[in-house]
């Protein structure tokens, strides 16, 4: 049966069969090392990915096989180090430009993850099983009750339970929150003195309704702190990069942006072609680096394209034609059981506003200098400005796509992305007239804010819904 | 009437005094946080008024509907009173200067500007370390002082801003010299006293206010100590006790503990800092406000040194246990008092966390109050 069921997970995520005399057996122990048992494995491959997840779609399983390489790897990230490698850190929200500069520039001498992200959607969305993680960091330092983010208890619990080994540099960008830096100070001084870590920040002072991509100075600023912040991680680890390899990124990053915004088209197609959840997780390749590469990832994205697009053409889908759709701000497959309810109940609720590109993000960055288009590429990013301009780009976005309404929300944790929400539904409604609804909870963790707990709401929600649009 | 009740009067009137000012003509700066300079404000010509609230549940509540609700009550607070219309000053004002160094403040600067009040923000990199921020934030100063000009129509001349440094600094140097009194055993005045004087201090006039500290210092100087000399002597630290929050200090003191000395970030003079008066004065400001005062929690690197910073407290002002007063859904602080509670259980330092939103209803106050007492007996027995 275990050797079974260990199998069954990795085809199910993808894995051809002749992959499984290597991952087979980095599979097993790499689940072990994070606490996962056959029990769980078992969950993933009868419930959680048969549920949630386009499993009859070869770019879905080819997507879920891309996260459970790289979480591998991640459990390898102490061999890497042993071998020398240098480990490079880093957190949401980050431009991935760096740190695949890093790893274009010396793909044998470095190491480079966000690693509470790959845990946190791996242990959540395909197990359930973030929980002893955020109970180990609430044992250890990190209370319960203050609402702290999941990310960064993870973070923390995975250094402490020796997941993950201290990095050579762990380059933090506090542009958003604060929490997510100073646990990186949290950790170094009060578990692991050997937790390096270097911030970067930029201070919310930008007036409502400034375009801040276009306020010169600002753009000059961002650009200047990037740069000093790559700089001393270049430094730190002994690794020059030039600029053509950021370049080369940006390329990339840019290639992989039209992709999915081809994907976003389709998943606003009616009706709805698949669920959510199923192809969420290729938002993640814009804005989280894979030590493994992006390559395999945008193989699975160009695989998945083509599968949705004969739906769409053959206007098969999961809900009916003319059902209401909702734009979310953010759909985490964590907690994937909110956009499974919406949809059981007769309303789609396709895409992340968070990860849709406005049409001023697919242009050409306006500077040649790569630190100068990274910064403005940030500046022109909806969650990264104050809520006069996202507001401006959430009604673009509602337009785009044409979409029913929208849900803010379910980012409790979160003191920057999350505390804006009832004032950017305040904005968005009375621009657009759309209905806009608000559900408080927390979409990497679901211990407090259950489907039990919720679907109430939701369910009122999408009867509004359906009687507005009846 | 004694020198406290007359400043808590002058503070108290503080909102009629502007209006009566306004009407005159003077244009009248709220501001928000430590960062923003009041010499500056001083200088320009125009009055200064800290927002700085707190203590009261409804006002964190009435800005639910615009904010998530697991943000910093006393941040709330600042545009809370405002929306259940039960703040004077708001109305009045011709600018807020609100610093941005941490979310609950910039989302605070949000609801101001929604709200259509006038608003400017001061960025505040908490990055310090860095030239690169150092210089954002000089210039954030300097982009500050243009607006002043504009408000005022007047210029900030090197003159008008030298004369309003000296005037702070007499102020900072005289409850320096009140809050070293507190060295002694007992204490001739204690924290739940010493805070609101800080707070008187923001709403009075400099020149009216340095005569009356002077008269007070020389009060306490020959005063007795209205606590037994058994009394425990504690710090507060923490955050910010807000303008009106005056429930725990005072419930501490009636438990039988002196707070002998605080350490917070927000709502009081960090009077050890003086700011120079020669050479460039606007470098001068930034240096003092920026660089040279004890990093707030929300800095980077910035615990290490505060942790220091409190041992550095507890020997000079004798301290026998130190009290975590800290606001709900303020994360950096959570942070920060597991790192202080574990370096205070190293040097054998009782620690108390005591954490509030404001809620001070009589359930609320009974478990608060026990455990208060019961960390002072706890004190008491350790050091006997």
């Amino acid at each position: 049966m275990a050797k079974d069921i260990y199998e069954d997970f990795l085809r199910l995520t993808g894995f051809e069969e002749d992959e499984m005399p290597k991952y087979l057996p980095e599979w097993r122990k790499a689940s072990a090392k994070l606490g996962l048992t056959e029990e769980d494995v078992k969950f993933a491959v009868k419930e959680q990915l048969p549920t949630y997840f386009a499993i009859e779609l070869e770019g879905i399983r080819k997507l879920l096989g891309c996260f459970i390489k790289e979480t591998i790897d991640l459990t390898r990230a102490s061999e890497y180090k042993e071998r020398g490698a240098k480990i490079v850190y880093g957190i949401l929200p980050a431009i991935l430009h760096f740190y695949y500069a890093l790893k274009l520039t010396a793909p044998d001498k470095v190491f480079v993850s966000f690693p509470d992200i790959f845990l946190t959607f791996i242990l959540n969305s395909f197990f359930h099983k973030l929980a002893p993680y955020l109970e180990e960091a609430e044992r250890t330092g990190i209370p319960y009750g203050c609402r702290h983010c999941a990310l960064n208890k993870t973070r923390y619990a995975a250094r402490r339970l020796g997941v993950i080994p201290s990095p050579d540099i762990n380059w933090i960008w506090g542009f958003i929150c604060d929490e997510a830096p100073k646990t990186d100070e949290f950790i170094n001084i009060y578990h692991d003195p050997e937790w390096k870590t270097y911030i970067t920040r930029l201070p919310h002072d930008q007036p409502l309704g400034t375009v801040e991509d276009e306020v010169i100075s600002r753009v000059e600023y961002l650009a200047a702190q990037m740069k000093d912040g790559f700089e001393f991680v270049q430094n730190e680890i002994g690794i020059k990069v030039s600029e053509e390899k950021i370049n080369e990124v940006i390329v990339i990053w840019q290639r992989y942006a039209a992709k999915l915004a081809e994907l976003a088209q389709l998943m606003a197609a009616d009706p709805q072609p698949v669920g959510a959840v199923s192809v969420r997780l290729f938002w993640e390749g814009l804005f989280t680096p894979f030590n493994t590469g992006i390559e395999a990832m945008e193989e699975a994205l160009d695989i998945a394209i083509k599968e949705i697009k004969q739906r769409v053409a053959s206007k098969e889908g999961i809900l009916p034609e003319g059902a209401p759709k909702l734009l979310i701000y953010s759909l985490h497959p964590t907690v994937p059981w909110v956009a499974k309810t919406f949809e059981e109940n007769g309303v789609g609720i396709p895409l992340s506003e968070f990860f849709l590109l406005t049409k001023k993000q697919l242009m050409p960055p306006t500077f040649k200098d790569p630190y100068m288009a990274a910064a403005e590429g940030w500046l022109r990013t909806s969650g990264m400005v104050n809520p006069g301009y996202q507001s401006e780009q959430i009604c673009e976005k509602l337009e785009t796509h044409k979409f029913d309404g929208m849900v803010f929300g379910l980012m409790d944790f979160d003191r920057w992305l999350g505390s804006s929400h009832r004032l950017l539904a305040r904005m968005v409604e009375e621009k657009t007239k759309l209905p806009v609804f608000y559900i408080e909870g927390d979409n990497w963790d679901d211990r407090d804010y259950s489907l039990e707990a919720l679907r109430t709401r939701i369910e009122s929600i999408c009867e509004i819904m359906k009687m507005r649009k009846a | 009437m004694s020198i406290l009740g007359e400043l808590a009067q002058i503070a108290r009137t503080r909102p009629e005094q502007l209006k009566e000012q306004k009407k005159k003509g003077a244009k009248i700066v709220g501001y928000i946080g430590r960062f923003v300079p009041e010499e500056l404000i001083y200088a320009s010509g125009a009055l200064p008024y800290l927002l700085c609230r707190g203590g009261q549940p409804e006002p964190p509540d009435a800005v639910i509907p615009y904010m998530l609700r697991f943000m910093s009550p006393y941040s709330r607070s600042q545009i809370g009173y405002h929306l259940l219309g039960i703040d004077p000053v708001i109305p009045m004002l011709d600018l807020t200067v609100v610093q941005c160094s941490d979310c609950h403040e910039s989302r605070l600067a949000d609801l101001f500007e929604y709200f259509k009040l006038p608003t400017v923000r001061l960025g505040i990199p908490p990055d310090w370390g860095k030239s690169l921020s150092r210089d954002y934030y000089y210039k954030g100063l300097a982009q500050l002082t243009e607006k002043l000009e504009a408000l005022t129509d007047n210029i900030v001349s090197d003159q008008k801003l030298k004369e309003s440094t000296d005037s702070l600094n007499k102020i900072r140097d005289i409850l320096s010299k009140i809050n070293l009194l507190r060295i002694n055993h007992p204490p001739p005045i204690g924290g739940a006293e010493f805070i609101r004087l800080n707070h008187y201090s923001f709403y009075s006039d400099p020149g009216n206010l340095l005569p009356k500290l002077n008269d007070l210092y020389g009060e306490l100087q020959k005063g007795s100590s209205p606590f037994p000399k058994e009394a425990p002597r504690l710090l507060l630290a923490g955050h910010v006790v807000g303008v009106g929050d005056y429930v725990v200090p005072r419930l501490i003191e009636e438990s039988g503990g002196v707070i002998a000395a605080e350490f917070l970030d927000e709502g009081t003079r960090h009077c050890e800092w003086n700011v120079k008066t020669d050479g460039d004065l606007m470098t001068n400001l930034g240096e003092t406000y920026y660089l040279e005062r004890t990093p707030p929690s929300v800095f980077q690197p910035a615990w290490k040194e505060r942790v220091e910073s409190i041992k550095n407290l507890i020997r000079d002002f004798n301290i026998d246990g130190v009290i975590w007063y800290q606001l709900s859904f303020e994360e950096v602080y959570d942070l920060e008092c597991s790192i202080i509670s574990k370096a205070l259980n190293e040097i054998n330092i009782p620690f108390l966390k005591l954490e509030s939103s404001y809620e001070y209803s009589r359930e609320a106050m009974g478990p608060l109050t026990t455990r208060v007492e019961s960390f002072i007996e706890t004190v008491k027995q350790l050091r006997s």
